[in-house]
């Protein structure tokens, strides 16, 4: 009887039933496609965040390595739990130097680098890794090192050796010398304006620590920090430990390299880690403040329908009460009319929903998305939110409805 | 001696400043034919609505079937309608969008579980049987009262109310209508309180009562 009833109310009342239906499809469908681009804007706004620069240092520990870490452990790096999430990195060796060019003489750290070189790693797909893959933004004026004595020089010693493109400098530490062709002259507007960068294997010669290392910079996707996130391990237990390690924060993930690097203390750098992560994080949040207002601008619309439909429908409901109905059995009504619209909204919004976010990936990041399957049950529940939330006070006015005064002749 | 159904006690309604109903001392007996006469706005109406579970009292007593109407919830008046009462009504009030074995069987809906050949039972007692399924408005009016007739007896009330159930049929649907409910009452044995401004419907009734802004002014026996 109940289908009977609800079957004939939605006949009857088409164009009521119809703006229903579109308020929630609308609200699923708009749901829908905010979640489903949410996880993907995050993870392509993180991947544009990583050209930024890198957000975990890894220095040799105060205890052991003797200031310096090993080259050949570097590979290890992209061996790790978190590999994947290691989008670049980049070692260095430092060290003091007399520059001499053009008869002018200055001191300055000679950095030893890798710019671009391909890094593989047995077992694993070979990877490129240097100062390009990290550091994107570097402005370089002629061209990145293609040679052994090849070198990239900062802007500011390049003006004050009189050194362009081409040109020659020479580097000495400790009475052995080493001549750089200039290959390119680098702007950062940072303390990178004040050296000058050479291959790795060059400048560890120069400064006599074959296979050495003095730090690496590590660019990894991380999800922001939250209270959980900033707790110390050391503090854990088991069970919390395995969550914390298997989260992506940047504490996790740079202790997960620290491991494979000997004689390592691996440190996020916390003023671009914080800065991404809540970037990060206030997206999310706008994404999913969207999502609410979307749903209820939908649930707004949907009382507004029927709360207009109430005034068609009060003698059909006052005749219910008069003849028995109590207000669970008008509520069940509502609830049925509501269920039904709602699952169909829920599906045809989830369709619509899928299409929209699908379109928006493509417009913004030029790339498809692929719908988790969560996000079906998703729709279905925010259409069912949408319609019970817009229900409430039709519902509520259903209720208050007087036969006696209804029905009155 | 029959046992009371209905026993007001100085059973008053006010709307406000308008008093309705005023004191209304008023015993019923089981099986009971009452009919209820007066003018527009005497407070027939209301009396019924109060008898019917549809409105409550302003003060007094009232008990319908041993129930103390005053101490009843929504729910629990909604309970009472369903189960003790029948309720025809002048405008029929059936729901347009339902057919007529339909609109029975959402009475039985609302009481227990519908039963279709119950309902189609019920109508073919009022006459209608070759008119399951036509809607309210393929029915003409004698019909649709029928309908209504049927749909407040399928659930086997004790109490029949009826609001001037003639007040919109011809002579003829208006007689038919009477003999039905006088068969009916003959099978059921339900107390009926019928509300008229006809004399002659009035007449179908054992007793009638007569009342004037609010206040019972008369009452005569019409049958012995």
């Amino acid at each position: 009887m109940l289908f009977r009833i609800l079957k004939n109310s939605f006949l009857k009342r088409p164009k009521a039933v119809f703006l229903v239906f579109l308020s929630i499809t609308m609200g699923a469908a708009v749901a829908t496609a905010f979640l489903g681009i949410a996880g993907e804007v995050s993870h392509k706004m993180a991947l544009e965040l990583r050209s930024y620069g890198a957000n975990i240092l890894l220095e040799p520990s105060a205890l052991e390595g003797g200031g310096f870490l090993r080259e050949e452990d570097l590979p290890k790096i992209k061996t790790v739990f978190w590999k994947y999430n290691i989008t670049g990195f980049t070692p260095y060796l430092f060290g003091v130097a007399e520059f001499s060019a053009n008869g002018k003489h200055e001191r300055g750290i000679v950095s030893g680098t890798w710019f671009n070189k391909e890094l593989v790693v047995p077992g694993e797909e070979s990877t490129v890794q240097g100062i390009k893959v990290i550091a994107p933004w570097w402005d370089v004026q002629g061209g990145w090192p293609q040679a052994a004595d090849d070198a990239v020089i900062g802007a500011a010693l390049a003006k004050r050796l009189g050194l362009s493109v081409g040109g020659q400098v020479e580097a000495t530490v400790r009475g052995t010398g080493q001549r750089f062709r200039v290959a390119g002259i680098v702007t950062t507007g940072g303390y990178e304006e004040e050296q000058v960068f050479a291959p790795l294997v060059t400048v560890q010669s120069l400064l006599r620590q074959q296979g050495k290392v003095s730090r690496v910079l590590v660019s990894a996707l991380t999800v922001p920090m939250d209270a959980f996130g900033r707790k110390d391990p050391a503090t854990m237990s088991k069970d919390e430990y395995e969550k914390w390690y298997c989260t992506a924060y940047v504490t996790s993930v740079a202790k997960n390299v620290e491991e494979v690097m000997a004689g390592s203390r691996a440190k996020p750098i916390w003023q671009i880690a914080s800065a991404e992560g809540a970037l990060l994080k206030k997206l999310n949040s706008v994404m999913l403040l969207l999502t609410i207002l979307a749903l209820g601008a939908s649930a707004t619309a949907v009382s507004t329908s029927l709360m207009a439909s109430m005034a068609e429908r009060s003698p059909e409901i006052a005749l219910m009460k008069a003849v028995g109905a109590d207000r669970f059995q008008i509520t069940a009504i509502f609830v049925g009319e509501t269920l039904i619209i709602s699952l169909c909204g829920g599906v045809i919004g989830y369709l619509l929903g899928d299409q929209l976010a699908e379109l928006i990936s493509r417009t913004v990041f030029n790339s498809t998305i692929a719908s988790p399957l969560w996000l079906f049950p998703t729709a279905i529940v925010s259409a069912f939110v949408v319609a019970v939330a817009g229900s409430v006070a039709p519902l509520r006015r259903a209720l208050r409805i007087e036969p006696v005064r209804v029905l009155k002749g | 001696m029959s046992t009371t159904i209905i026993e007001t006690g100085g059973l008053t309604r006010n709307y406000g400043d308008i008093c309705a109903l005023k004191p209304l001392d008023l015993k019923v007996p089981e099986g009971e034919w009452l009919s209820v006469m007066g003018h527009s706005g005497s407070g027939k109406s209301t009396l019924l609505n109060l008898l019917g579970g549809l409105d409550r009292p302003s003060n007094g007593s009232l008990r319908v079937g041993g129930e103390d109407m005053q101490g009843l919830t929504e729910d629990g008046l909604a309970r009472f309608r369903r189960e003790f009462v029948g309720i025809i009504f002048q405008q029929h009030h059936l729901i347009p969008y339902l057919t007529a074995v339909e609109n029975v069987m959402m009475a039985q809906y609302f009481h227990s579980v519908p039963d279709e050949a119950e309902a189609r039972l019920a109508l073919e007692r009022v006459g209608l049987g070759h008119r399951l399924k036509n809607r309210p408005s393929e029915l003409s009016g004698g019909e649709q009262q029928r309908v209504c007739i049927a749909r407040a007896i399928i659930n086997s009330p004790k109490l029949l109310l009826g609001d001037e159930p003639t007040g919109n049929l011809d002579h003829k649907s208006t007689l038919m209508v009477m003999e039905l409910l006088k068969e009916l009452r003959a099978e059921e044995r339900f107390t009926i309180v019928m509300v008229t401004h006809n004399p002659e419907v009035a007449a179908w009734g054992d007793r009638t009562i007569y009342l004037d802004d609010g206040i019972l002014v008369r009452e005569e026996r019409t049958r012995s």
